[in-house]
């Protein structure tokens, strides 16, 4: 039979299908299917039909790269467009065989898409669908079409057409199509291909070879594995095809043994190929021969080095050697070989089957067609996708993938494997080809694209990865065998809180050094992930190493327990609740002054980081730890201050500019130093923004006062009402050293027409005055600009003041909302409104009425902060008339400029991240007048890191951690409340209570509620490994 | 003789010119750019490098800058081409340098004071290159994983944390020593050089050559009881044929290292597990330090305890040569020179055995010199000079690089000739050769065959008969060779039709497809040539065997070319040189014949004397010429015919005859305790002179320390005795004997001590400025035309019976050389192998009821022995093999002395014996009931009248009951009968 006749077989039998009465239905049957779950779907649908007494055809197809929704069917009735079910249950089968096959109801809630002619009311089509609609299937083109084990599908759908092709041709004329297609090698080096077949077709050799390299090695890769499971043909027409051009008759499909679905696929395609007469001597007639061996292998990952891999068929252990003499002279058997991989032979077989200009088509300038990728990790969509060279990250991240689940931060896009980079965030515009990925450091590698969101360790992702290059580094040359382990052992020092000053230039120059000097491939890429990370996050290494500090907190040397070490201040969380359950609330308010004088106000008005780092959480909800740190400092009682001592007098003092948590706290733990310590402070009480920001029914005024006098009793001497206006001065009296922790009270302007007229106030000045209790006027109606707690504060206050319709107005939605969960709820159930995606444009005032003119937005692409960018809609300006509207977008420090001090960003003081020295001599600074308006507990944070750093400067140990608790006693603890939980519900005052006054909103946790919520902690610092 | 010499190819070798650090450098075409600049005197660091293995490339140490090549190239990997610019030292290189240094150094624990490398250590070498920081050193972390070190060879100790991966003894073992015993093992930093399975290296296929150790550049593999030299002294080694060039340290008189010689002709630095650490027999205390005289009245058959002081009392050399020349002459006056005899040695240089036989024929008068050549290759001298008219190897190590095709037969290369069994592996496992091996034994070789036939002891002839026969079947051939190089075909071919391979099965056991196959890899083969060793010779059949290789090599053209030939390897150092100079009954120095009367006159002329024409026996008939009374005196020089003479029981007896017995040796050998008079002479290390390998290459012998005691060479004492005897020599040096040897041996011709200098001579060497002759036989034969012989299959004289149901072979085993008086007293070697046993197939230990490790008894016709047995599936059925080197229990006490006719070769490959467990053959002596279970258990059973509770007894193996009728038993034969019993179909 010769090809001609076997394809118009093909072709009618596969019409046959098309067009039978017969309903068909495809079942994905990957791996990914298969895990997923596909065989009872099989089961459960042969059982349904035969119930049913429906005649159907059942279709086992490849993976159609949409993993996350597996398992996944199409259903095909006759005439109709198929439908695709996703994530099926074996119950959800019989449902759809039932109301679609059975009745005619496709069932739209269920359905993900339609393929093919027509539609269908309420279902999208397929490839509409965001998840498809950027994709190219080329090399994929069969996969989810066609039955693999079916050779006449792949021949009715075009297949080894383009080798029936080949063979009419020149073997230098089928090269010269390869070239002029562009096409690269998809192994991950981005040769390029025809010019790599040339090198072994110009060879001199009596026999040579060619070789599929299906050793994917990289975690989480699985492109060539669905590939070979799903369209094998397209694969081995593409192998013909090289082995034709360069003049090879015997192959090697290197393939390993941990892919069994693959390796039978390819099994049964080879014995069709057999059976048709396209394997074995004078295929199809033109003389030229072809045989091919199929060599599993142990799963090396060096073995998917060419040298390494060759090695391993030869029978020796996968080591590569160097090169030249390049394989394309001396490969296998020391005969020139031509290694392509699994990708690279089903694009050949696709350019020859259309044509190369076809082909060009797609792609960038210097990377032409599509490359394959997994996508896996933070990603919602996870799967196998193929997109035209040049798509970007944020493309393939955010319109394939769907974003980050949880609605975290995208960090960065790791691509290539263990052997490549992360690209951060920031360059999420990169369009995906050879020469941009090269330039970020990073490789196009076999297409691993690995999503990293904010709960990502860099540092341990990083080691990670260096912990897998080391232990598959084949051990031969000195660089990658030992260079890997010691920049694996430096990371896991640095993991471990051992890290030294100077690893992180260290781990550059032996990184550098292993890619310059190593044997292979292997070794040339493995530190990949060192340069990468150190050089777009390198602060993360710094942190680590100078401060111990792991921000995502996963690294389990440095995170005892990743609440306590999100805890800017540290508080020992998870000990503190622990006595809160065993009752002893002495003691677990102890345990918080070990870190912080301020327990009862962050019990109040924390914005708790650390319940979003909560491992409860990941069970089912976080612990209240802010409630149950406010019950501790209420219940609470003076064992601390029997422990808390102050050191002897050191005869040096210390003058603190500003009475903030910053201030405070600097001078509470620099008086227990022994130091003398003045706060200094213009406004006539102390407490900084704790006092004059944040609203009363929020933060109970006796609170404040009974902490802060708490200050003065170890000694800090306070002075209200004084402006400090020269730091000189204050050396000049003799103070040794100063901190400046002034805070940020300049509201920021809108920066828009109007703002300045009357009728409207700045947030900070509005709620300041209410605090000082000269509350403003604001009418009946208010409408307050932003999106923060102050914004939050403003209009809470402003009802409170009296108004009766209160509208925030945010250019954002609500997922984007800066302000805290709990504030924006609180707000909504207090009735007031918030209008979404609109800006402020202008202002109109007079005669007592505002007018505010906002423009709607829409979100744009997502910027470097992992948020979409809004965006004015042009023509939908819309006015509103208000009594008063309070600006409240952010805030900035002022800072005399006479204190000499340097400043950078929005007027931020610019200091030591460390040591929060500036650049006077003896002059430290901290609080918001550094970071920018932020929270009570990073204040306090840095009033400590403060006290630390000015104790040291006067010549103390700067250690001012105390024990204030005896040692724990582990063994009569209770048991943990294993159960599935709730959090607590803190209770709050009705809404009609809190209108009437600033009577505080949440109320005390009882002790019974106070307990259970503490029983439900896991204890995971008690954990061992 | 009409030697045809090579003529010397002048090979151009084409250059090219690249730029290295500014420098031009001229570099051979196809060099890498590290050979062209070490090669220009430009120094680059490696540590993987080796210019005897393939280039590596995993240090990273050699990388360099080329100008147009990205990242930084290995120099050793990197071939030079012309044009190319070369930077070996740049920042980038530097840096990558030192950093790689600085990893090797973090996982590196050794401390340089205490390590045995110390001075020569390359790491420590490129170290001071570099100029190794420790502040460097400071900043990383230093592994913490320290791996146990491998102290189970007794020759060297591995240890793992001095080891830094560059493969190189991984890479000797594979390449050169071509046995693959380490390897690399498990990933990443744990990657590590060990064995299969990771046990320790005794537990492998080591052979303990110790190649490894030789290469590594650390202290990883060190051996254990080397210490550095003073001094180095180039020398040849004393163990087998091969003769392989090598380096004896010395500090304090002592040998205290061993070292391979890279520029060595024939081993090119290589050395077998014997040739490296087997050198301390030299300062073993029981060397003889003394002459020693037979204390009066102490009998000759007193056994030999190794306490000499009863028997000998020790003597001045004035008064043992007097008493030797005394008797000697003596003897010659009362009975005739032809009642005297003199054995020479193949361990000895060529100018000890000029001298023996010069002073057995000018002195004694006779020509009753002969050595256990004899007992080897003799038959190869017959057949081959019969065939060719030349009884050497035709071809040289060097052709073995150029075959493609071996054919081992009889010879277990890789223990008898450990580098020539190297060299074939290569070459085999590179693909450039493929190999035939052809043995009764399972040999190593066998397992990298193409065809592996596995023939019965002694049906050499009718396989290679079978051979020829299906070659010829199937025209393959060599007409044109055969028509116009050779005689005696027609006849030969007539002969061989009825040798098809089904007759040929039915001899020799070999599958008939199996010869098949043989028959045409060995035709179709581009050059061919045969190895073989005493498993051809040493057969009744010998001399034909001998002819029948001649005739396999003529029929296809396979010799007088490159990569063809005929190849016996000699046994011993220097059997080829003791031939070579005459230490042979029929003929002078050169085989000049001694019945040639021109021959005789000059060498009249030339010793100023009268010769005998009357050709002398050969070592096989002493003994019985002994018990006839015509040989009346012995002076034996090296030899050790009570280990080494077949059937040891009869030459003992005529050895205790013999009215005077003189033996020179270093050790009291068996045969020494048997002396009136015992001479102390100087080992191989203490002397000069030369040895004549298997390839015909006559190498220097220089000494590198003083003999012990009084010890002095083997020519001067003969020259001694001579002097005594009336006929000095006059010679002062062992040069001056090479100068005489030349001035009357044609083939030595050209030989003298300064031409040596330079690895050797291979002989014919005619004239001071021949060449030498690397291959034999090239245009034409040494007889003209080559002779086919026509050779019918004979049995081997002994085969199996009732009483002798096995067929015993004998040999060699790696670690142990001939009669053991020298590996025997090597700590190494003996510890390596301390036992010798007896090797048998398991089907047969099972019929026996045999365990691993028992004490086997075995007989034959002419004795009996005790040995431990090894079950091995190496061997056929009914064939069992013992090597000869254990005194305790001498192979050859079995051995028949059955002689092939012309050679006078004896049987040593097949004797008919009995084996049995030791103890119940012990038992069995005084029990008839026991005996008879020995000889047949199924058998011994029915020919009792038993009754029924006495058979019930037996059924279940009751010892109790059993033992009330034989006695008690020893533990061993008690479960022995429990499970001998339990086998047998009652």
């Amino acid at each position: 039979m010769d090809f001609t006749q076997i394809q118009s077989n093909a072709v009618s039998k596969w019409d046959a299908m098309l067009s039978s009465d017969k309903p068909r239905i495809l079942v994905g049957m990957g791996t990914c299917g298969i895990a997923a779950g596909a065989e009872e779907i099989v089961a459960a649908l042969d059982q349904k039909l035969a119930e049913c007494d429906v005649q159907a055809d059942i279709i086992q197809v490849g993976c159609i790269g949409l993993c996350y929704a597996e398992p996944l069917i199409e259903v095909v009735k006759p005439g109709k467009p198929g439908l695709f079910y996703a994530s099926l249950t074996p119950e959800l089968v019989g449902e759809i065989v039932e109301e679609y096959l059975v009745a005619d109801n496709p069932r739209p809630d269920l359905a993900l898409g339609t393929r093919g002619e027509g539609t269908v009311d309420g279902i999208p089509r397929l490839f509409d669908l965001p998840v498809l609609k950027p994709q190219v299937r080329i090399s994929l083109r069969n996969c989810g079409n066609i039955d693999p084990n079916n050779i006449d599908h792949y021949i009715a759908n075009g297949g080894y057409a383009g080798l029936a092709k080949a063979l009419k041709m020149k073997p230098q004329e089928v090269i010269d199509e390869v070239k002029d297609s562009g096409l690269r090698g998809r192994g991950g080096a981005g040769f390029s291909t025809g010019t790599k077949w040339q090198f072994c077709h110009d060879a001199s050799g009596d026999a040579k070879y060619i070789i599929c390299n299906a050793d994917e090695g990289d975690p989480g890769a699985f492109m060539d594995r669905a590939l070979l499971e799903g369209d094998p043909h397209a694969v081995l027409e593409g192998m013909l095809i090289g082995a034709y051009a360069i003049g090879a008759s015997e192959g090697y499909i290197y393939i390993r043994a941990e892919y069994p679905l693959a390796i039978q696929k390819l099994l049964v395609a080879i014995r069709q190929m057999e059976e048709y007469g396209l394997l074995g001597d004078d295929i199809m007639g033109s003389g030229f021969n072809f045989h091919l061996k199929v060599k599993e292998g142990a799963g090396a990952f060096v073995c998917g080095e060419e040298t390494a891999l060759m090695a391993s068929i030869e029978g020796s252990r996968g080591m590569p050697r160097a090169r030249p003499p390049f394989p394309a002279q001396s490969g296998l058997w020391g005969k020139p070989t031509n290694i392509n991989n699994v990708e690279t032979w089903s694009n050949v077989s696709a350019i020859l089957q259309n044509s190369a200009a076809w082909y060009a088509a797609y792609g960038t300038e210097k990377s032409k067609g599509t490359k394959n990728f997994s996508l896996a990790g933070k990603v919602i969509r996870t799967g196998l996708i193929e997109v035209p060279m040049g798509t970007t990250l944020r493309e393939i991240v955010y319109d394939i993938g769907g974003g980050i689940p949880g609605d975290k931060r995208l960090k960065a896009v790791q691509t290539g494997g263990p052997s490549g980079g992360f690209i951060p965030a920031s360059m999420i515009d990169l369009p995906v080809d050879y020469d941009s990925l090269a330039q970020t450091g990073s490789i196009m590698g076999s297409g691993g694209m690995v999503v990293v969101d904010e709960d990502t360790c860099m540092v341990d992702m990083t080691r990670f990865f260096l912990a897998f290059t080391q232990s598959e580094s084949c051990g031969k040359c000195i660089p990658c065998r030992w260079g890997t382990k010691q920049m694996l052992d430096i990371l896991e020092d640095i993991t471990n809180g051992k890290g030294r000053t100077g690893d992180i230039e260290l781990l550059q120059e032996l990184a550098e050094s292993v890619k310059d000097n190593s044997l292979c491939g292997l070794g040339q890429t493995a530190p990949n992930p060192v340069l990468t990370t150190i050089r777009y996050f390198r602060d993360e290494y710094e942190e680590h190493i100078k401060r111990h500090h792991c921000r995502a907190a996963v690294c389990k040397g440095l995170v005892k327990a990743p609440c306590s070490h999100t805890c800017p201040a540290g508080v020992d969380v998870p000990r503190y609740i622990r006595y809160i359950s065993a009752g002893d609330f002495d003691a677990a308010l102890a345990v918080i002054r070990e870190r912080i004088p301020f327990p009862s106000i962050c019990g109040h008005v924390c914005p708790h980081p650390c319940e979003a780092k909560c491992r409860r959480g990941l069970v089912d909800e976080a612990i209240a730890i802010r409630a149950l740190k406010r019950f501790a400092a209420e219940r609470g009682n003076g064992l601390w201050k029997e422990k808390a001592k102050v050191a002897p007098a050191t005869g040096k003092s210390v003058a603190v500019v500003g009475a903030g948590p910053a201030g405070l706290t600097a001078a509470y733990y620099l008086a227990k130093q022994g130091h003398a310590a003045t706060v200094f402070e213009a406004l006539p009480d102390p407490g900084g923004w704790m006092r004059y920001g944040i609203p009363e029914y929020r933060l109970p005024r006796e609170v404040l006062a009974k902490e802060i006098d708490e200050i003065r009793d170890v000694g800090v001497d306070i002075r209200t009402g004084t402006r400090v206006e020269s730091l000189d001065e204050l050396f000049e009296s003799g103070y040794s050293a100063v901190f400046v922790g002034v805070g940020a009270h300049q509201g920021t302007r809108l920066g828009i027409e109007g703002e300045d007229g009357p009728g409207v106030v700045d947030g900070v000045s509005f709620l300041s005055d209410a605090n000082m209790g000269k509350p403003p006027a604001v009418g009946d109606t208010v409408a307050v600009i932003g999106g923060g707690n102050v914004a939050i504060d403003a209009a809470r206050t402003a009802l409170r003041l009296g108004a009766r319709q209160v509208t925030i107005v945010y250019r954002r939605t609500r997922s984007e909302m800066p302000a805290s969960e709990e504030e924006i709820e609180e707000a909504l159930h207090e009735g007031i409104a918030v209008d979404f995606l609109a800006a402020p444009t202008r202002i109109e005032s007079g005669n007592g009425a505002v007018e505010l003119t906002c423009v709607r937005m829409e979100l744009g692409n997502v910027d470097a902060s992992g948020r979409r960018r809004p965006a004015p809609v042009e023509g939908s300006e819309f006015s509103m008339a208000v009594d008063t509207v309070i600006a409240a977008i952010g805030q900035m420090p002022e800072v005399p400029e006479q204190f000499g001090l340097a400043s950078g960003r929005a007027n931020t003081l610019q200091v030591d991240r460390y040591t929060l020295a500036t650049n006077r001599e003896g002059v430290f600074a901290g609080g918001d007048v550094v970071s920018g308006p932020a929270t009570v507990i990073e204040a306090i944070a840095a009033g400590r890191q403060a006290a630390i750093s000015i104790d040291q400067y006067l010549g103390g140990s700067g250690a001012i951690d105390e024990t204030l608790t005896p040692p724990e006693e582990l063994e009569a603890l209770p048991e943990i409340d294993e159960g599935e939980t709730h959090r607590v519900s803190v209770p709050t005052l009705g809404v009609g209570d809190r209108l009437k006054s600033f009577a505080e909103v949440e109320l005390s946790l009882g002790e019974e509620m106070a307990v259970c919520e503490a029983r439900r902690c896991l204890r995971c610092d008690l954990e061992e490994e | 003789m009409s030697p045809t010499t090579e003529s010397i190819v002048e090979t151009k070798v084409e250059t090219i010119t690249l730029t290295i650090n500014g420098q031009q450098v001229e570099a051979r075409k196809g060099a890498t750019v590290l050979e062209a600049a070490r090669g220009a005197g430009i120094y680059i660091p490696a540590l993987c490098y080796d210019p005897d293995l393939k280039p590596y490339g995993a240090c990273r140490l050699c990388v360099v800058e080329v100008e147009g090549m990205r990242g930084l190239p290995t120099s050793c990997t990197t071939p030079a081409t012309d044009g190319m610019v070369v930077h070996t030292e740049t920042p980038r290189v530097n840096q990558g340098r030192r950093v790689t240094m600085e990893l090797i150094f973090a996982n590196h624990h050794a401390d340089c004071f205490t390590c045995a490398k110390n001075q020569q250590c390359e790491l420590l070498k490129i170290a001071q290159y570099i100029g190794m920081e420790q502040e460097h050193l400071d900043r990383l972390r230093k592994s913490a994983q320290v791996l146990p070190i491998d102290r189970s060879n007794p020759a060297f100790e591995y240890d793992p944390n001095k080891c830094i991966l560059c493969a190189k003894c991984v890479r000797a073992c594979h390449e050169i020593a071509s046995v693959g015993a380490i390897g690399l093992a498990f990933r990443g930093y744990e990657a590590k050089v060990t064995t299969s399975g990771d046990r320790p290296i005794i537990e492998s296929i080591c052979k303990s050559c110790g190649e490894c150790v030789a290469r590594c550049p650390t202290g990883a593999l060190m051996p254990k009881w080397e210490k550095a030299p003073t001094r180095e002294v180039k020398t040849t080694c004393p163990y087998c044929g091969v003769g392989c060039s090598l380096y004896l340290g010395v500090r304090d008189n002592k040998i205290v290292s061993v070292r391979g010689d890279s520029e060595g002709p024939t081993n090119k630095g290589s050395l077998c597990v014997k040739g490296r650490w087997g050198y301390d027999f030299v300062s073993h205390p029981e060397r003889l330090t003394t002459p020693l005289i037979r204390i009066e009245g102490t009998s000759r058959g007193a056994p030999h305890n190794g306490q000499h002081h009863d028997i000998f009392r020790e003597a001045s050399w004035d008064e043992a040569l007097d008493l030797v020349s005394e008797r000697l002459l003596e003897t010659k006056q009362k009975f005739g020179p032809d009642s005297l005899a003199a054995l020479s040695s193949a361990k000895c240089t060529n100018e000890d055995n000029y001298v023996m036989q010069k002073f057995t024929r000018a002195v004694l008068g006779t020509n009753n010199v002969d050595h256990c050549a004899r007992l080897c290759h003799a038959s190869t001298v017959v057949g081959a000079i019969a065939a060719f008219g030349q009884g050497a190897m035709s071809n040289s190590y060097e052709d073995f690089e150029k075959t493609d095709l071996f054919f081992v037969i009889g010879s277990n290369t890789t223990d008898c000739h450990p580098i020539i069994g190297s060299i074939i592996k290569r070459r085999v496992k590179s693909g450039g050769a493929k190999l035939i091996v052809a043995d009764p034994r399972s040999i190593e070789l066998g397992d990298y065959a193409a065809v592996r036939l596995q023939h019965r002891p002694g049906t050499d002839v009718a396989l290679i008969n079978g051979l020829m026969h299906v070659i010829v079947r199937d025209g393959l051939e060599d007409r044109e060779f055969i028509k116009g190089r050779t005689e005696g075909f027609e006849e030969m071919r007539q002969l061989i039709e009825k040798y098809t391979p089904e007759a040929v099965e039915e001899i020799t056991g070999v599958p008939a497809p199996d010869l098949e196959a043989a028959a045409h890899v060995f035709a179709e083969a581009g050059s061919a040539c045969v190895l073989y060793g005493m498993g051809i010779t040493q057969h009744t059949t010998g001399t034909d065997n001998v002819k029948s290789v001649a005739n396999l090599l003529m029929l296809t053209g396979n010799i007088g070319r490159e990569g063809t030939g005929f190849s016996p390897l000699r046994g011993q150092n220097n059997v080829q040189g003791a031939c070579d100079l005459g230490a042979l009954p029929n003929v002078y120095p050169g085989y000049q014949r001694v019945d040639d009367p021109t021959v005789k006159a000059k060498f009249e002329a030339a010793w100023g004397c009268t010769l005998s024409d009357k050709p002398g026996i050969t070592v096989t008939e002493v003994a019985d010429a002994i018990y006839q009374g015509r040989i009346k005196g012995l002076y034996v020089m090296g030899e050790n015919p009570l280990m080494s003479e077949p059937n040891l029981v009869h030459a003992r007896s005529a050895l205790e005859k013999v009215e005077f017995l003189v033996v020179q040796d270093i050790f009291l050998s068996e045969t020494a305790w048997l002396a009136d008079v015992v001479l102390p002479a100087a080992a191989f290390a203490e002397k000069d002179g030369t040895f004549t390998n298997t390839e015909r290459r006559v190498q220097r012998v220089r000494q590198a320390v003083v003999p012990p005691g009084e010890a002095r060479s083997d020519w001067q004492i003969v020259s001694d005795l001579a002097d005594r005897m009336g006929r000095p020599f006059g010679y002062e040096d062992a040069s001056q004997i090479t100068d005489e040897m030349a001035s009357l041996t044609p083939i030595y011709g050209g030989i003298h001590f300064e031409r040596l200098e330079e690895g050797g001579l291979q002989w014919p060497c005619p004239d001071d400025s021949h060449p030498g002759t690397p291959f034999l036989h090239q245009g034409s034969f040494a007889r003209g035309l080559g002779k086919f012989h026509a050779l019918e299959y004979v049995p081997p004289a002994e085969s199996v019976s009732e009483t002798y149901p096995f067929i015993l072979t004998t040999g060699r085993v790696l670690e142990h050389w001939h009669t053991g008086t020298m590996s025997r007293r090597s700590k190494v070697l003996s510890e390596l192998r301390p036992d010798g046993v007896v090797e048998m197939h398991p089907g047969d230990a099972l019929k026996l009821g045999l365990v691993e490790d028992d004490v086997v008894a075995l007989s034959s016709a002419r004795g009996r022995l005790e040995t431990k047995v090894h079950i091995t599936d190496k061997l056929a059925p009914g064939v069992v093999f013992m090597p000869f080197h254990w005194r305790e229990a001498p192979a050859n006490i079995l051995t028949s002395s059955a002689l092939d006719p012309q050679a006078k070769i004896p049987e040593f490959k097949v004797s008919a014996v009995n084996a049995v467990l030791a103890v119940l053959d012990k038992a069995a002596q005084d029990n008839e009931f026991l005996a008879r279970l020995a000889e047949n258990p199924a058998e011994a059973l029915k020919g009792y009248d038993l009754t029924a509770a006495e058979k019930a007894a037996l059924v279940s193996g009751d010892i109790r009951k059993i033992e009330s009728w034989v006695g008690k038993l020893d533990e061993r034969l008690r479960t022995w009968l429990v499970m001998r019993l339990s086998q047998e179909k009652w």
